[in-house]
């Protein structure tokens, strides 16, 4: 379990994790969870590949990125708490007020 | 080490401060009442200065080079990089100025404008990014603001349902490029964009599969953003439901810098991985527009027919990319067509937004008669309409031109670049059906009454100069077209036959 590539695995199943959970689930909060998955899965393989190549880049790399996904959701939690307000809910199937 | 000197460091440091310092000037300022026109005021001194300092720097700098490849750096001061400010800071001029009246009656005023700015230097940075962390950071400098921009209408719950849409993808799409520039990275071992596609080149032929799959990872993620067919979903419905101003940054400013990044990342890949997969491209760019155009002539509201359409404007001139390995002039033809597009889309976006704030009219319907009540509005819509169907002489019509001719000239090496010039003219003539359909309602049919309304002065402003604009590079398109051939380099065929 100490391998780098062990950590590449582990990687690709948590971007399938997410991808699952895009397709499958429909509240607002598990889809930004499902991306937030994705994004670190990418940071935990850079990581390894960091490790692995060597090269200080990757590192540099996932400070950036997780820096910028907390800044992300925290503007997403946002939108979504004022949604809450309107819908009392945070199905994104609830939201159709545009089709028309 | 960047030089503090270089455009993309001066532009940043310019509208940096003043996005800055509008928040800070907010909190102090104890009086009451709105400061709209103060910050508006301000964000477009700031917006006219970058843009002042970009054109410059063209034309009595010292020899800058077209689109720099070899760079060591994160940005790189290319004349590609100022050709996109140059469209992406008019955008964000016209924005701003047009906020003035539309943004009268709304509140948090100082946020909106510092959001605009911060927005506009992510827009500039990903034009000049050479490197996959900076474009990462512009990337995300240029999303996160237009995503609270959207929901800013907070009581709004249109607006809001917007927003969801727009970051539900947005933040999907970011995901999706890291992880396409964690694969090229773990590759090839650096986050340098031509190191890394030289690297591509050298690699081992079991390992091909995941550069292409790195490859169709960009194309996803920055199609999200420019609007590509199977990535198109959230587009008219944020482009509808946000605030019109922040639609027109959206269709004309993102979208574009969605092109920038893929000219920057996914073409040049596509030259070193292995040229026949641009077909990909080509395939996209007529779903695009069809689908683009289709979906444009079931639609009864103004700002989702302008979206639409805008999706059907991402697929003419993604042709310009498909084709570019093939011929000189497809990047050169791409890039104008940009630069002609931000105008005229904002244009009609712009107009869109003055109906609304005067008449308080979304559906076609209610345009009817258009053209006495508000006769400024209704001439440069129509004019804007005209050009983004790609009407001679107006300034859409030498970027349709050029892309189509440049698509038939690639035909010698790539027996399927004709066949876009075609689609893109059956695409053409389909669009006129609804451009002309919205021409017709608001000048031959009687509306409501025919009382002339006042038109909001600034908005008046913006869509002069954009009439300005589209008629006199319609005529006069010298300038520009040599603007866009100086950023694309001439040895970009070169770069193929050293393959």
């Amino acid at each position: 379990m100490n391998q780098p590539t062990d950590f590449l695995y582990i990687a690709v199943i948590l971007v399938s994790i997410g991808i699952y959970g895009l397709v499958v689930k429909r509240n607002a909060l598990r889809l930004i969870f499902s991306i937030e998955l994705i994004a670190n899965a990418v940071n935990l393989a850079l990581i390894a590949f960091s490790r692995m190549l060597p090269s200080p880049q990757g590192q540099i790399f996932v400070l950036f990125s997780i820096a910028i996904s907390a800044a992300e959701v925290a503007v997403g939690l946002g939108i979504i708490i004022i949604a809450y307000r309107f819908y009392k809910d945070i199905d994104i199937t609830e939201f159709r007020n545009l089709k028309n | 080490m960047i030089d503090i000197f270089s455009t993309p460091a001066l532009v940043t440091i310019i509208l940096g401060s003043v996005a800055l310092l509008i928040p800070i000037l907010d909190a102090l300022n104890k009086e009451r009442g709105s400061k709209n026109k103060v910050y508006s005021a301000i964000a477009f001194g700031a917006l006219a200065l970058a843009l002042a300092v970009v054109i410059s720097r063209i034309f009595t700098g010292e020899n800058l080079p077209a689109l720099s490849l070899t760079n060591n750096g994160v940005i790189a001061d290319d004349i590609f990089g100022a050709f996109f400010s140059i469209a992406f800071l008019i955008v964000s001029i016209m924005v701003t100025v047009s906020s003035w009246s539309y943004m009268k009656k709304k509140s948090n005023h100082a946020a909106y404008y510092s959001l605009i700015l911060l927005s506009s230097i992510g827009m500039i940075l990903i034009g000049y990014s050479t490197d996959f962390v900076m474009l990462l950071v512009a990337w995300e400098l240029m999303s996160i603001p237009t995503y609270a921009l959207a929901a800013f209408s907070k009581r709004d719950p249109v607006s809001n349902e917007a927003a969801i849409k727009y970051f539900l993808f947005g933040a999907l799409s970011s995901a999706i490029i890291i992880l396409g520039m964690g694969i090229v990275y773990g590759l090839t071992g650096t986050t340098n964009i031509y190191d890394s596609v030289v690297g591509m080149t050298t690699l081992n032929p079991d390992l091909m599969p995941f550069a292409l799959l790195a490859v169709a990872l960009f194309i996803a993620g920055f199609g999200f953003k420019m609007g590509l067919v199977p990535f198109h979903m959230w587009l008219p419905d944020t482009y509808s439901g946000a605030p019109t101003t922040i639609a027109t940054l959206l269709a004309a400013g993102t979208k574009k810098a969605g092109f920038a990044a893929a000219i920057r990342v996914i073409v040049i890949g596509l030259i070193a991985l292995n040229v026949h997969w641009t077909i990909t491209l080509a395939i996209i760019a007529i779903f695009t527009m069809t689908l683009g155009n289709l979906g444009a002539l079931t639609q009864k509201s103004i700002p989702r027919i302008l979206a639409y359409s805008s999706i059907a404007q991402a697929g003419y001139i993604l042709i310009g990319l498909a084709v570019a390995p093939y011929t000189n002039y497809g990047l050169d033809a791409s890039l104008l067509q940009i630069l002609n597009h931000a105008v005229m889309k904002s244009a009609a976006f712009v107009a869109a937004a003055a109906v609304i704030i005067t008449i308080g009219a979304y559906t076609i319907e209610k345009y009817r008669g258009l053209g006495y009540r508000m006769p400024i509005t209704a001439l440069v819509l129509a004019v804007a309409l005209l050009s983004l169907a790609g009407v001679p002489p107006l300034n859409g019509f030498w970027g349709k031109y050029l892309i189509f001719g440049s698509a038939i000239d690639a035909g010698d090496q790539a027996w399927w670049a004709p066949y876009l010039a075609i689609a893109g003219v059956l695409n053409s003539a389909l669009s006129l059906g609804y451009y002309i359909w919205i021409i017709r309602k608001m000048y031959m049919e009687e509306g409501e009454n025919r009382i002339r309304q006042k038109e909001p002065r600034p908005i008046v402003a913006v869509l002069l100069f954009a009439l300005g604009f589209m008629v006199l590079f319609g005529i006069w398109y010298g300038p520009l077209l040599d603007l866009a051939s100086m950023a694309v380099p001439n040895d970009l065929t070169h770069l193929i036959a050293a393959r």
